[in-house]
């Protein structure tokens, strides 16, 4: 009898033994949410302390509160309800102050930061190890009013002398409805996924390095683009399709460059990007774009481009899987001369379900091709494998380490390099 | 009692003890049961989404009710119930990844600014018939007349099968 009785407490605490583990209650965390919350919440009584003033008798609300007559925040029916009484004074003060703290207030400035610090070695005759500062990222988004929003970028790069300043993205958007938005200014060009899904911030995207087709300051596709964008929802049920239609300057002379002060010629370069998120699968996206211009430079001669790609990404993390294609096409406008260029790179990452999942392993292949042929870009070729392991330190600012194994043209050596990162948003 | 009845007694005791005891941690650290109700302005003009479109509109995908009326996102701060099941349910996200969704999505340019925060169910029902185009997460228990209960997958909480629990 007593065996059977061990038994069943023996089953029974490893239920709860498993109970426990399988719930991830990060007890430390949600006593900082909490004490973040009641700090947020002493906040709000002493604003409304401050607001209300400390008269025993509840005084009718200011009607002139500039947030609530502001043309762009319409005032709120409470907020015009007169109050028959003192508790519905009560009543109607604090609702309104409740509107007032969540109302967006145009023009309303939102700044982020990012920032990383690296460590790299590699086997790479003539490079040192050693650590770099990365690139500092500045983030700016404002309401100006319901349907109007600016946002902008600005990153600073050390370099041997100094810092590079460089805006990277400056844009004003107009909002119609879901179905059409449209933007001027300087984008990131809308082809394929990662280059417009992940902008400058390190701690956004799973890896150290971005993939090499898609390499700031490469030149396998224009990363920058200045112009205008439309873009929105298009009506589909639930296949969830979406599209990006631009038309702008494009490359520059320096062919890593947007035409950011004026374009080289009379040919605008336009951009087209169509995407579904089916509803039934949720996290699936698969896109493809295309890209045209006509590129001039600076030894005067001139190409016709022609970008398509492809892709297919599944966005959640466990797992988080991104392929993407690329070919580009110059033709040279006096000689006819054609090119075909291929890029691709496929990553797989996995969030594993322990230590809170805040560990999150992978890998990313990547390939480019680059014939002799091609004239614009030079020699791009690569074949390179990514192993890396991300580890969130807090929701805002993580550890990675990667190693890295990349084979350049036919004849170079393999370059081996151990590359460490942490990145974090501010 | 003979010696065979008083192990059976002490046996059922155990169970028993052990059972309850289960039981009020699980519930401490799940609470389950309570459907939680989709509310928006009686002006939103929409009264039944599917859990994806649902999902849509959280994800700051559809951000228009129609060309004139924006959506305005409410969520609880964290703890709440109402927030574990959005998060849970709609997101599919934990908590961090939540945070991590949002500030990528502003970071974009996809959005201009995160779901409003509020911190209590007074403060939800004041903001969602204050503001046109509000849409909130409530206890179905304790809904307002004034609010209008958007129908999920054609389901009222306190259907079979809404999703929303």
């Amino acid at each position: 009898m007593f065996r059977r009785l061990f038994v069943i407490i023996g089953f029974f605490l490893a239920v709860a033994s498993a109970r426990g583990q399988g719930s991830p209650p990060d007890q430390a965390e949600q006593q900082r949410i909490l004490l973040d919350r009641i700090q947020q919440l002493e906040k709000r009584v002493s604003e409304l302390e401050a607001k209300g003033g400390v008269s025993p008798a509840p005084t009718p609300p200011a009607p002139s509160t500039p947030v609530v007559q502001t043309p762009e925040s319409e005032p709120a029916p409470a907020a015009q309800a007169p109050s028959p009484g003192p508790a519905h004074e009560h009543e109607a003060r604090d609702e309104q102050a409740a509107v007032r703290q969540v109302e967006t207030h145009y023009p309303s400035l939102q700044v982020r930061g990012f920032g990383d610090v690296n460590f790299s070695a590699t086997d790479q005759k003539g490079v040192n190890s050693g650590f770099n500062l990365g690139q500092l990222d500045l983030h700016l988004a404002s309401p100006l009013s319901r349907k109007v929003s600016y946002f902008g970028e600005i990153s600073f790069t050390a370099q041997p002398t100094g810092y590079a300043v460089e805006v990277e993205r400056s844009f004003i958007r107009y909002d119609y409805n879901d179905y059409f938005k449209i933007s001027f200014g300087r984008f990131h060009t809308p082809i394929g996924y990662w280059n417009a899904a992940f902008h400058h911030g390190s701690w956004l995207q799973t890896t150290i390095s971005r993939p090499e087709m898609v390499q700031f300051g490469g030149t396998f596709i224009p990363v920058h683009f200045v112009g205008f964008l439309a873009e929105g929802n298009i009506p589909s049920g639930g296949a969830g399709l979406g599209y990006s239609v631009g038309v702008g300057n494009g490359r520059g002379s320096t062919i890593s460059r947007a035409g950011d002060a004026g374009d080289i010629n009379d040919n605008r370069a336009w951009v087209a990007n169509i995407y579904a998120r089916p509803a039934r699968l949720y996290g699936l996206q698969t896109g493809v774009s295309v890209y045209r211009d006509k590129i001039t430079l600076s030894d005067g001669r001139s190409f016709r481009e022609w970008i398509s790609g492809a892709h297919l990404v599944w966005t959640k993390e466990s797992p988080e899987f991104l392929a993407e294609f690329a070919n580009v096409n110059h033709r040279e406008v006096f000689t006819n001369a054609v090119s075909n260029s291929q890029a691709f790179y496929v990553q797989l990452g996995y969030r594993l379900p322990w230590f809170e999942k805040l560990v999150k392993p992978y890998y990313r292949f990547e390939y480019t091709h680059t014939p002799l042929s091609e004239n614009v870009f030079g020699n791009h070729d690569l074949v390179g494998s990514t192993l890396g392991l991300r580890y969130d330190i807090t929701n805002y600012a993580s550890f990675k380490g990667e190693y890295r194994n990349t084979k350049r043209k036919t004849g170079d050596p393999t370059i081996n390099g151990l590359f460490l990162q942490t990145d974090f948003t501010f | 009692m003979n010696a065979t009845s008083k192990h059976r007694v002490a046996v059922s005791w155990v169970v028993i003890w052990i059972s309850f005891h289960l039981y009020s941690s699980s519930a401490a650290q799940t609470p389950r049961g309570d459907d939680i109700a989709v509310v928006v302005n009686q002006e939103t003009p929409v009264s039944d989404l599917s859990l994806a479109e649902v999902r849509k509109v959280l994800l700051g995908e559809r951000q228009y009710w129609n060309s004139k009326l924006p959506v305005v996102l409410l969520i609880r701060a964290p703890v709440a119930r109402e927030r574990d099941v959005v998060l849970r349910v709609i997101y599919q996200m934990t908590e961090a990844q939540f945070k991590q969704y949002w500030v990528a999505k502003i970071f974009r340019a996809e959005a201009a600014s995160p779901p409003k925060i509020v911190y209590s169910n007074d403060m939800q029902y004041e903001l969602v018939s204050a503001l046109p185009g509000a849409i909130g997460f409530v206890d179905a228990r304790s809904v307002r007349r004034e609010l209008k209960v958007l129908r999920v997958d054609g389901r009222l909480p306190g259907d079979h099968d809404y999703p929303l629990r």
